[in-house]
């Protein structure tokens, strides 16, 4: 082994590149991690086409696409899909890798950087984003071969793989919150499994005003039914304005949280 | 100028009756160019010292400098100064050891054209050329810490923070380690160096600290400690450092079935 040569006095580069910069930085080197580990894929996708098809199966014939209105004229595979979707948005990995990378010791090297608090929360989160939109689209395209249309056309399906995408930042983001707080992978875990009872108080298998009504209120005040809504919107309708504003609205709500909090997090972690 | 100082430095852990206070006022000085040690049994406090040093643990009071920046006013700052290698080789398992260096330059700001110049660089450096293409996950464990140092030394740091840098290591490579550290240092960079091995404190430091239950009981170089020790308790030969250590922690040791243990 040869000499390391360390200059004495050479002061670091003034700044670094600011949040985005770094970010997208830390966002590559997850994709990359990502890629590398592909069997972690599967779930995220297998289990959520199991659902689709199981879902389908046990109740298209309750809900004939002629005679049901709120599918408007498509099969009962359209209106399970966004569920479907948000499942596959809930599958990220990006907080039991933090925990490990907190008990190996890479995350202190990462806060011994002068990059933004931000960054360090956002890195992971991106590569969710990346992740859940392959998924999606692939899950929109198989959906496609099935005769489910996209009512609102391309820039529709545009939208709702934005949506569901940004779903899962928000999603796993919290998850991340929760293995900064614990640092158990076991508890990780464990509070992953919230997206369950969020997925299933929806209206996940008909429409809200179809619901009993204590389902109904419940759905009413989980956030989870309005990004459910919108999706659906635009798979089944098209550009629903207002549902659309819910949706993005509880997305873009639940991320300023989860990034506030987040940072706070980061900033008092000992 | 001083490289570090820290004056009345206090960490404190829950509240009431189940406070903690693992660091309870620790004064420091370490000058610009030197390796400094910093010994303690387990739980006296040195990692908690050197968390709170490296902006990675918030201190209850006291204040704190690195390179001249104030640790707790401005954390960014004291990080472009420093280099942190702590107890276990921080690194990114699924990565290779190139891309842990050109990341790591890159958060320090540089362009992607240096940081790769710069990752080669400290592959060459130490060793690690051709397992730089390699997952760190079939590293050994001194390629880890090879891999490690490199990674802290990066944005070419003023100041070097070695948390235990040796611990796991064999004797073979816990020497080049060794190695490197003097080498860093004749290069300029200020070494601060937590140990639990007293020959690796001898060996490499020119002043040292033993802090025990958060507070430092006996400061100076080797020699000096040592004299001293040997005056106090008139010794006809100079004691070792393992014998300053545990005189000043408190601690004996007693030899029992052919071995030594401390009580």
């Amino acid at each position: 082994m040869t000499t390391i040569t360390s200059p004495p006095h050479t002061t670091a580069p003034a700044s670094t590149g600011g949040v985005l910069h770094d970010s997208l930085l830390l966002g590559g080197r997850a994709v990359r991690e990502a890629l590398r580990t592909p069997d972690s894929l599967a779930p995220t996708m297998f289990i959520p086409l199991f659902f689709l098809v199981v879902n389908v199966g046990q109740a298209a014939r309750i809900f004939p696409s002629g005679e049901t209105p709120f599918l408007f004229g498509q099969s009962y595979g359209a209106f399970q899909l966004p569920a479907s979707m948000l499942l596959a948005a809930s599958f990220g990995g990006a907080a039991l890798y933090l925990v490990e990378e907190i008990e190996g010791g890479y995350f202190d090297k990462l806060r011994a950087t002068p990059i933004s608090r931000m960054a360090l929360v956002l890195g992971r989160l991106y590569a969710e984003f990346a992740k859940t939109a392959v998924v999606a689209i692939v899950m929109v395209l198989l959906a496609l071969a099935f005769g489910i249309r996209i009512a609102s056309g391309f820039a529709g399906f545009a939208v709702l793989i934005l949506l569901v995408a940004a779903w899962a930042m928000v999603f796993s983001g919290f998850l991340q919150l929760l293995a900064l707080k614990t640092r158990s992978a076991a508890a990780t875990q464990g509070g992953s499994m919230i997206f369950f009872p969020l997925l299933f108080l929806t209206p996940n298998f008909v429409p809200r005003d179809q619901l009993t009504r204590p389902m109904e209120i419940a759905a009413t005040i989980n956030p989870v039914t309005y990004v459910m809504e919108a999706a659906r919107s635009l798979i089944l309708e098209g550009f629903d304005i207002a549902a659309l504003a819910k949706g993005f609205g509880v997305v873009g709500a639940s991320m300023i949280a989860m990034l506030a909090l987040s940072v706070r997090m980061v900033n008092n972690y000992d | 100028m001083s490289a570090i100082s820290a004056v009345g430095l206090k960490k404190t852990y829950g509240q009431g009756d189940e406070r903690i206070e693992a660091v309870r006022g620790v004064d420091l000085e370490v000058r610009a160019g030197e390796v400094f040690g910093f010994l303690g049994p387990n739980g006296a406090g040195k990692s908690t010292t050197v968390r709170m040093l490296t902006t990675l643990m918030t201190i209850t009071d006291g204040t704190a400098h690195v390179g001249g920046v104030s640790v707790s006013d401005d954390p960014h700052g004291a990080r472009r100064k420093i280099g942190v290698a702590l107890q276990e080789a921080g690194l990114d398992n699924r990565q290779t050891g190139r891309e842990i260096l050109t990341l790591q330059a890159r958060l320090f700001g540089m362009n992607a054209a240096t940081a790769t110049a710069r990752a080669q660089e400290l592959l060459e450096l130490v060793g690690l050329v051709d397992a730089g293409e390699r997952r760190v996950k079939g590293y050994s464990g001194g390629m880890k810490r090879r891999l490690d140092l490199a990674s802290a030394l990066v944005h070419e740091p003023e100041v070097l923070f070695l948390d235990e840098p040796t611990t796991g290591l064999d004797p073979a490579s816990r020497i080049t380690v060794w190695d490197e550290v003097r080498r860093i240092n004749e290069s300029g960079t200020t070494v601060f160096l937590t140990t639990q091995y007293l020959e690796e404190a001898d060996q490499l430091c020119g002043r040292l600290a033993i802090i025990d239950d958060g507070l430092i009981i006996r400061e100076g170089t080797p020699a000096a400690l040592k004299a001293d020790l040997r005056n106090r308790k008139g010794l006809d030969a100079d004691p070792t450092l393992d014998d300053v250590f545990l005189e000043a922690t408190g601690r004996t040791r007693e030899r029992a079935a052919g071995e030594v243990k401390e009580v």
